[in-house]
């Protein structure tokens, strides 16, 4: 359907039903197809997430009632109440989130240092050995992670790191793709800048710290972006390492909730609204980053 | 100063010798990322292959250097191909319908019309939805009481076990991990659309070819780097499913969902042969590295000769 109707403005006035070729004229039948399947399909997408939204605010035995008679009330709470809410945040579910947040919060702030600093280093110094140096970036983003998930949690165990902060944010720390993605934009920095802030007696440290990163900013959100999405998503690796009630994340502590011998899914819905709206809200105010970072990254 | 030029390695003046050498630098910035990525992402994949050549003996409590026996082993359990058929049907089913759905929504959203980005962003918002969150929300909607089969109901076809049927359970989780991915794929493709140039489309308008040949001359041809990132990095995570797998099925109904990835940590937690487990792992890494060199092979290659 989609293909059918690739006939956006400026392609549209080659077409055969017009042989004068007028850039203005846009008359055709099909001119509505595409906002009437962009609304469509835009709908089937956020169906799912409207009705868990609904039913988070609905109370938890009502979840599920009531579906033989299919309305607009099924995503439309006629009876709204934050009691899953409040409920939810008394339980454990409270500190699994508040530990995601740090956990993702730290990560950002560290792995950023980390990948910038060797980024820098990569693209600004010119040393033997810097090819090995590349390799070993691009293999560490290679290997999945979640597939080494399992040795790495035996020698977290072996240094007793389960059940702590720095066992659940370590592995997000090091991130070949973000390394990678700021070489490339740092790469971009011309050269003269450097010098000339050389030339002005700036140390390295400082040709980093003033030059790189204050020009780097859209490089750097792309950066953090990647960072914060493999914590915030991740649930192999708290599913091994963050067993303890206390050092849950969110993405565990939902498992759990859903685990349970009664279910309570107005709880359950909440949960999955509070997981969602903070990842959302994220990537949609930044979104023009995420795209261009990837447009910048020679990567596709 | 001198050493302020990184195109030259070597200075064509000697410097001051107090100034630390170019490599020296460059190794005070790169150790704390580098230290990171060995510990973190190396060391744990040589560990896997190293131990996924030893065995621990459960009768006398040692644990020694077995060679390829645990590949052996696994070569030889039915149990291993069962999951490596599992994970090749889903492979072949989820990855061509990711790539397709994904370019046909880019080609749609790329377009003009009222509201082309909020309409984008609805399908866009899914991609925020962490993998156990999409697990548990979806697994609600299957349920047999739940909102599909009571949807299906007002369409007057009967309701559907999803889930808990062998042929249908693999198929639901297909559905469910494209829910999430299709929109991520999009914005890569979306990406690239923009990147092409209008003239070309302008050209081809003038040689009066239509919607459906500029799509196969223009759009895809130059699409082909964006495209074959997509195809390559989804098969790469499509390898890997996990969450949905533990959290709703655990590999069943009658192993119809036992996706490689569960069954490795089947084995190293349930089971509790972590050896056997790793041999595993590293099958699964080599398999993956390999149909990624061949996949990006062949879409470089293609339609440059």
């Amino acid at each position: 359907m989609a293909i059918e109707t690739h006939r956006s403005p400026r392609a549209t006035h080659g077409s055969s039903r017009e042989p004068h070729r007028s850039p203005r004229r846009r008359i055709s039948p099909a001119r509505h197809a595409p906002l009437i399947a962009a609304v469509l399909i835009g709908l089937l997408f956020t169906l799912p997430l409207l009705w868990v939204l609904a039913g988070s605010l609905r109370p938890g035995d009502k979840v599920l009632a009531g579906l033989e008679s299919l309305s607009w009330r099924s995503v439309v709470p006629t009876d709204a109440t934050f009691h899953n809410y409040v409920t939810l945040f008394q339980g454990d579910f409270g500190r699994a989130v508040l530990n995601s947040v740090l956990v993702a919060a730290v990560t950002v702030c560290v792995g950023l240092l980390l990948s910038a600093t060797a980024a820098f280093g990569l693209a600004v110094f010119d040393f033997r050995g810097r090819g090995a140096v590349f390799a070993v970036i691009l293999l560490s983003f290679m290997i999945p992670f979640d597939a080494i998930a399992i040795p790495l949690a035996s020698t977290f165990r072996a240094w007793d790191l389960q059940n702590t902060y720095a066992g659940l944010i370590l592995p997000g720390i090091g991130n070949g793709l973000a390394i990678f993605l700021l070489r490339q934009f740092f790469l971009a920095v011309p050269r003269e800048l450097v010098e000339a802030a050389r030339l002005d007696g700036l140390s390295w440290w400082g040709v980093f710290r003033r030059i790189y990163m204050p020009l780097s900013r859209p490089a750097l959100i792309a950066a953090g972006l990647t960072l914060f999405t493999f914590q915030w998503q991740s649930y192999m690796w708290p599913l091994l390492i963050g067993t303890e009630p206390a050092k849950q994340l969110g993405p565990i502590a939902l498992g759990t909730l859903q685990g349970q011998m009664v279910v309570d899914y107005g709880q359950v819905f909440a949960a999955a609204v509070v997981l969602t709206v903070i990842p959302l809200v994220v990537l949609l105010r930044l979104q023009r980053y995420f795209t261009q970072s990837i447009a910048g990254s020679g990567l596709k | 100063m001198r050493t302020g030029l990184p195109t030259r390695r070597r200075p064509a003046r000697p410097t001051r010798p107090s100034r630390p050498s170019q490599g020296r630098l460059a190794l005070y910035f790169l150790a704390p990322a580098l230290l990171a990525l060995v510990l973190l992402r190396l060391l744990p994949a040589l560990m896997a292959l190293i131990s996924s050549l030893r065995h621990h003996s459960l009768t006398d409590g040692v644990t020694r250097f077995v060679g390829l026996a645990n590949y052996a082993d696994l070569w030889a359990d039915p149990q291993f191909w069962q999951s490596a058929r599992v994970t090749l049907l889903f492979s072949l089913v989820i990855n061509p319908l990711q790539v397709l759905l994904a370019l046909g929504l880019a080609v749609l959203f790329n377009q003009r019309f009222a509201g082309a980005r909020f309409w984008r962003s609805l399908v866009f918002a899914p991609i925020a939805v962490p993998p156990a969150v999409s697990a548990v929300i979806w697994g609600i909607l299957y349920r047999p009481e739940g909102p599909l089969n009571a949807f299906l109901g007002a369409l007057g076809i009967p309701a559907q076990p999803f889930l808990t049927s062998p042929e249908q359970a693999l198929y639901a989780l297909i559905v469910l991990m494209s829910w999430v991915g299709v929109g991520y794929w999009m914005t890569f493709l979306i990406a690239g659309l923009q990147d092409i140039p209008r003239e070309v489309y302008d050209a081809a308008g003038m040689d009066g070819a239509n919607a459906w040949q500029r799509f196969v001359h223009i759009t895809l041809p130059l699409l082909r780097r964006p495209l074959s990132f997509v195809l390559v990095a989804a098969t790469v995570s499509n390898f890997l499913v996990f969450a949905p797998v533990q959290l709703l099925t655990g590999g069943g109904p009658d192993g119809s969902t036992n996706l490689m990835m569960h069954d490795v940590f089947r084995r190293a937690y349930s089971v509790g042969d972590i050896h056997y487990a790793q041999a595993e792992v590293v099958v699964l890494v080599a398999v993956t590295l390999a149909v990624v060199a061949v996949q990006y092979r062949l879409m470089q290659g293609k339609g440059e000769e």
